[in-house]
């Protein structure tokens, strides 16, 4: 990423000489990202936030340990994914909250909000029922726009394992659409 | 349950396979699943997260020793999960080990001016034994010793003040006899003598 303030390497090696104020620069560029995949993760907005803060200050504790700074967005995404399994280990099995009410709807176009609403939180439900590693791999791969290369840098997993679980995630989440 | 897409859309949402190659229902299809991923991408910002992110950075690291002892006088969440039959086993083990009998089990915390007073005394015959002096109001009924494997022995441990103290044993409700072993006596003005025990503070032995 080199939008703003110069490449992510740049901007880490400002941070790295003490400019510890640049760091918020590449929270700036990533924090919409990272939200949006933990969010997606734990189901709830509260509990992503503080995975994607507590990732994020361990990713600036650990900075000069990250070996290749052009690619510092796989490295926090992998610190950040980290914090996201360990919150799910933390909760009892299958508990996925979805706490994040949709967007209200605007009175001209109640209806069409309605059924887009009662559609995103069927969605959201067969997200949420998938197994962790699926859910993470369709929404690196659908919602972050990630390749499979960067996916596996990010989860550590081979490529056709990524593929299998963005597959059989895309075909839960189709099946969830057709029984609206 | 999910039904098995086609390889082909897969490989046209993997940018593998050029979507005009798809027949209309396969398009269909993809394009269902590219709105789903629209519509799930569609999170909240929270706002000020950049701020508060940086406010943690700006604090000073804790020393780990300040950071240690945070973590020994923190709260920490403990789950246990236990089968019902060792959460039975377990509290067996606890009753049987904190059971100790009767006039055996822990003495209260001392004070720092206290010490711990042991009334022995050998009255085979006796049905009950008791001490009495200043420090109960000299009332048998307060102060009973115990003689649990009956064999005449008798004995009690009660907290006092440091100091010294006069008693007498009150058998069967009814006999005041002094101590035959203690080691000073006084009169009681009666025509009889007091035992007297020293006690000293728990902190000076």
């Amino acid at each position: 990423m080199t939008a703003g303030e110069g490449s992510d390497a740049e901007v880490i090696a400002r941070v790295l000489s003490g400019d510890a104020e640049a760091f918020g620069e590449l929270i700036t560029r990533y924090e919409g990202g990272l939200l949006r995949f933990a969010t997606r993760m734990l189901g709830s907005r509260d509990a992503a936030a503080d995975a994607v803060a507590e990732g994020l200050v361990r990713a600036y504790r650990h900075l000069a340990s990250c070996r290749d700074p052009a690619h510092f967005r796989t490295w926090v995404f992998r610190i950040v994914a980290n914090r996201c399994k360990s919150h799910l280990a933390r909760r009892p099995v299958g508990d996925v909250s979805l706490d994040d009410a949709p967007p209200v709807a605007a009175p001209e176009n109640a209806e069409a909000a309605f059924e887009r609403n009662d559609q995103l939180e069927r969605l959201e439900r067969a997200l949420a029922m998938l197994a962790p590693e699926k859910r993470e791999a369709f929404v690196l791969k659908h919602l972050d726009g990630m390749s499979y290369e960067e996916m596996s840098a990010v989860t550590g997993e081979r490529i056709p394992t990524l593929k299998m679980r963005v597959h059989r995630a895309r075909e839960a989440l189709l099946a969830a659409l057709k029984e609206s | 349950m999910s039904q098995e897409l086609d390889p082909r859309i897969h490989r046209a949402l993997d940018g593998e396979l050029d979507r005009a190659a798809l027949t209309p229902d396969e398009r269909a299809l993809v394009e269902r699943l590219d709105a789903a991923a629209r519509a799930l991408s569609g999170v909240p910002a929270v706002p000020g997260f950049a701020q508060r992110v940086m406010g943690i950075i700006r604090r000073p690291l804790r020393s780990p020793v300040e950071r240690f002892r945070q973590w020994l006088t923190a709260r920490h969440p403990v789950t246990v999960s236990l089968r019902p039959v060792y959460s039975v086993i377990i509290a067996v083990l606890l009753v049987a080990l904190l059971w100790r009998g009767p006039g055996s089990g822990p003495l209260p915390l001392l004070g720092e001016h206290e010490g711990v007073a042991q009334f022995v005394a050998r009255f085979p015959e006796a049905h009950s034994v008791a001490v009495v002096g200043a420090f109960n109001d000299w009332r048998p009924e307060a102060t009973p010793l115990s003689d649990d494997d009956h064999d005449g022995v008798w004995d009690a441990r009660v907290i006092l003040p440091a100091g010294s103290h006069e008693y007498m044993f009150v058998v069967d409700g009814e006999r005041w006899v002094s101590d035959p072993m203690a080691g000073r006596y006084v009169d009681d003005g009666f025509g009889r003598q007091n035992a007297v025990m020293e006690v000293r503070p728990v902190r000076s032995e």
